[in-house]
């Protein structure tokens, strides 16, 4: 007879001789379903998967994680408006986690400690691709084709990378010396031509011909014509090119009250800029602010901590106005006629700017500065763009009846206007490029719905507060100081531990805890799987699925 | 082989034929998982009793002996005083049933606990007996339908109240009386190894929910567990010499609809007649009774019991 000693493992006589298994009409299986955030990214993050793996403490695999679809995660975790955030499942337990303070944190650790971009070498004979435009579409194409192991070489008209973030991004948001330090490793992994013009110094035609594939991301550079009722005063300014004054010399023409018109980024940095220099600013827009519920065609474009920043630095907004009239004295103006509107749905889905009779008023200013989008500069590129003056492109960033040529960013039709968004046409693009380099049909992404909220056990959860940045107050932001400081180590710890791991395990050990049958094993190995069913014994009761707090955990009719 | 490498006692192995989602084996298992492996078991006949011993085998991994439903606590009792007679420092377990304590097996039990042996008794309270058949025990709660109190025109469920079996435990000034429940697992851990670490007797009460004969589905066991918990009808509670020194506060308290209506042995309650009406509104009562009296509002200084409330952590941080 065998000697057990007390609690040792033994088969003899046990039970584990009866297999209960074939008891079992549905199996319990580890699915993975995409979380709100990962869905609800332009850029195609997976912020549930990086943040989990700070969490772990890992935190060069999760810049690593990051960096597989944003290679500017320094600069979006400050300027994206990110509706990750805003998708984020614990918004609806008690507050989102603070995803774009851990993208920033993360982007911070990795200049800090010089990570370099993991990247598979490049393949004997590889191809090269052009990539028009410096800024964060063709960068994070170029960068995502090199990830694939194509050759990609930029061209801009500028002498240094990084377009829009670089010309019209104020330091107070993003700080050149963060650009800078993720750029320089970034521009590490392709090659860069500055000074370089299409239309002036190359041809389109020229590219097409040199290179395998083209990628064309300008952006917006060229404001849209303005006036009222055809009107224009002499010494008008767009909104851009003055904001690209301020940001590259750090001033702007002298100016004692201004209107800015638009409701965008541009528009709300315009005001800011002035009223840092001393300006009384007004905006107006006719748009209301961003909240959940409202519909994105009549909601501000600008991020709602940014409207509100501009509010505490003294701009005032007058939301839902037009300008009826502009009241000029010679060609010069001395104030504008507002009037209330609202953009009202026609049965067509459209939306119509419906000015209200009767409730005109006049403000004294000695600026109007229009920030109402720009477009595309068209020059070199003037056969491609469609009627309202942008590329119209497929899903993949393929320009229709131009083989070799893709066209993404700003510059296309129905573009997010962000730098994340920009950041995912690149990132497609490149998949598409790829795809027609090897002659392969390139199937679309395709993301399954993500989780619902229903779909977690929260019982195993408990309330803890966001972890919120401190601000400057609004009399100490001068020139180009940062706002916001960002969380340390030590609160982005705190934070990664708010994340609810939406539909993905996060080895808390519940489905082993909760198995009546220990048909849940335990594995030992830290990567991959960490739970194994064993089917020899698991009576499908389903216990492991309905208590799994994350929904990583489906039952599955047993076929036969 | 996997198996054999689990990190933790694995005291009741699979194999054994209880049912899908069965309350009293994960109560069992989560027991022993603490008490392991220096013990010695003595089960009383019922489920726990049938599904783990089917001739030849056993799903037992400690010494275990099959007492007759009476008697549990005095075979319990036997097995220590022997242990003590040979100078033996072993702790002894007896488990049982509903019907093996609040009934059949309660002078046994009471004179065990009277002569104060070392033992942890611990009752897997599945509210009626269920190996036999559904039949109302003293556990059984007010208004459920069980075989031998079925509900119809005449009665709506049991006439009479569930046992205040701890109450009575505690009127024999034992050092540690306890209630747990399988929805709950760090609080059900942590309150076996409390109650083997005292000298003397102590007593258990696990609420474990019987998906056959409370009728809801096997996936819902720690669910129904859990809301009994939450709607006051089950508190959690500690008890020492009679006093009571501990009690899980309710986050998020519950109507007892919440707990009632998944389960069909409660589904004559929501006929909306005025009798069934007038049944919801005693169940109530008795739920809103054991908050005011054990205080589950939260007013404890750990308002959160973030310990025994089984917040899971990523890693498989737990607390118990």
């Amino acid at each position: 007879m065998p000697i057990m000693t007390p609690g040792a493992f033994a088969y003899p006589g046990t039970s584990l001789a009866f297999k209960t298994g074939g008891w079992r009409t549905a199996r319990p299986v580890h699915r993975w379903v995409p979380a709100p955030c990962h869905a609800g990214c332009p850029a195609g993050e997976d912020p549930c998967g990086y943040v989990g793996l700070v969490a772990e403490g890992n935190i060069k695999g999760a810049w690593e994680r990051l960096v597989a679809s944003n290679p500017l995660p320094a600069v979006t975790g400050r300027v994206c408006d990110h509706p990750c955030e805003s998708a984020c499942h614990r918004g609806s337990y008690d507050s989102p986690i603070a995803i774009h303070n851990v993208e920033r944190w993360l982007g911070d650790e990795a200049a800090r400690e010089a990570w370099e971009y993991p990247l598979p070498p490049l393949p004997a004979g590889a191809k090269t691709v052009a990539v028009v435009g410096a800024g964060p579409g063709g960068l994070s194409c170029a960068y995502h084709l090199r990830r694939l192991g194509i050759k990609a070489t930029v061209i801009d008209r500028l002498p240094l990378a990084g377009g829009t973030l670089r010309t019209a991004l104020p330091g107070y948001r993003l700080p050149r010396e963060v650009l800078d330090r993720e750029l320089e490793r970034l521009m590490a992994t392709v090659s860069f031509l500055p000074h370089t013009s299409l239309g002036r110094d190359v041809a389109l035609e020229e590219l097409l011909h040199d290179y395998a594939a083209v990628f064309l991301a300008p952006g917006r550079q060229q404001p849209h014509a303005w006036d009222v009722d055809g009107r224009v005063p002499r010494d008008l300014h767009a909104a851009l090119p003055l904001l690209e004054e301020w940001v590259a010399f750090g001033k702007v023409p002298e100016i004692h009250s201004a209107v800015v018109v638009g409701g965008g980024n541009s528009a709300i940095d315009m005001a800011r800029v002035l009223a840092r220099t001393g300006a009384k600013v007004h905006l107006v827009t006719h748009d209301v602010r961003p909240a959940p519920g409202v519909p994105r065609a009549v909601a501000m474009k600008a991020a709602p901590r940014d409207i509100q920043q501009a509010e505490e630095e003294g701009v005032v907004l007058h939301l839902e106005h037009a300008i009826h009239h502009l009241i000029l004295r010679g060609e010069k103006v001395v104030g504008v006629e507002l009037v209330r509107v609202k953009k009202l749905a026609r049965d067509d889905g459209h939306y119509e700017i419906v000015p209200f009779e009767g409730t005109e008023t006049v403000l004294h200013v000695d600026q109007v500065i229009p920030a109402v989008g720009q477009k595309v500069a068209p020059e070199g590129m003037e056969s491609l763009l469609a009627a309202r003056g942008f590329f119209a492109v497929d899903d993949a960033g393929r320009i229709p009846g131009h083989d070799g040529l893709f066209a993404g960013g700003d510059a296309r039709v129905g573009a997010w206007g962000t730098v994340s968004g920009a950041v995912g046409d690149g990132r497609r693009a490149a998949l598409a490029i790829e795809a027609y380099l090897s002659g392969q049909p390139h199937g679309l992404e395709r993301h399954p719905e993500p989780i619902q909220f229903s779909g977690l056990n929260l019982n195993y959860f408990e309330h803890a507060p966001r972890g919120e940045e401190v601000l400057l107050p609004p009399d100490g932001r001068v020139g180009t100081a940062e706002i916001a400081a960002g969380l340390s180590g030590q609160e982005v710890a705190l934070e990664v531990a708010r994340c609810l791991s939406c539909g993905t395990c996060m080895a808390c050990d519940n489905c082993w805890t909760v198995c009546p049958d220990q048909a849940v094993l335990k594995m030992q190995s830290p990567a991959g799987m960490r739970y194994l069913t064993d089917y020899d014994y698991c009576k499908g009761c389903g216990l492991c699925a309905h208590e799994c707090p994350v929904g990583f955990i489906a039952m599955v009719e047993e076929s036969s | 082989m996997l198996r054999t490498q689990q990190p933790r006692f694995q005291g009741l192995d699979p194999g054994h034929r209880a049912c899908q989602g069965c309350g009293q084996a994960l109560a069992a298992r989560l027991t022993l998982e603490a008490a392991g492996p220096d013990i010695l078991l003595a089960n009383a006949t019922g489920c726990l009793e049938v599904f783990t011993t089917a001739w030849p085998e056993s799903a037992w991994r400690v010494p275990y002996l099959h007492s007759v439903f009476a008697n549990a606590a005095a075979v319990a009792a036997g097995m220590e005083a022997a242990l003590k007679a040979q100078g033996k420092d072993v702790k002894v377990i007896a488990l049982a049933g509903d019907g093996g304590t609040f009934d059949i097996g309660f002078q046994a039990l009471s004179g065990m606990l009277e002569r104060g042996h070392d033992v942890l008794f611990v009752c897997y309270d599945n509210e009626a007996y269920m190996n036999t058949g559904v039949q109302r025990s003293g556990s059984t709660p007010h208004a459920a339908s069980t075989t031998t109190s079925p509900a119809g025109v005449a009665r709506m469920g049991k006439r009479h109240l569930k046992k205040d079996i701890l109450a009575i435990i505690a009127a024999h000034h034992i050092p540690y009386a306890a209630t747990a429940s399988v929805a709950y697992p760090a609080d059900l851990r942590k309150k076996v190894r409390r109650a083997l670490q005292v000298a003397g007797p102590s007593f258990l009460q696990v609420h474990s929910p019987c998906p056959l004969g409370w009728g809801h589905g096997s996936e819902l066991s720690i669910e129904i567990a859990r809301l009994a918990v939450q709607t006051g009808l089950f508190p959690l509670i500690e008890l020492e010499r009679g006093a009571l020194v501990g009690a899980m506060p309710i986050r998020q308290i519950h109507p007892v609809t919440d707990y009632l209506k998944p389960q069909s042995r409660f589904r004559h309650l929501f006929a909306g007649d005025p009798r069934a009406r007038e049944e919801l509104a005693h169940l109530q009562a008795l739920a809103d009774h054991n908050i005011e009296a054990y205080g589950l509002r939260g007013e404890m200084p750990d308002g959160l019991d973030s310990e025994g409330a089984d917040t899971v952590r990523r890693g498989g941080l737990r607390s118990a």
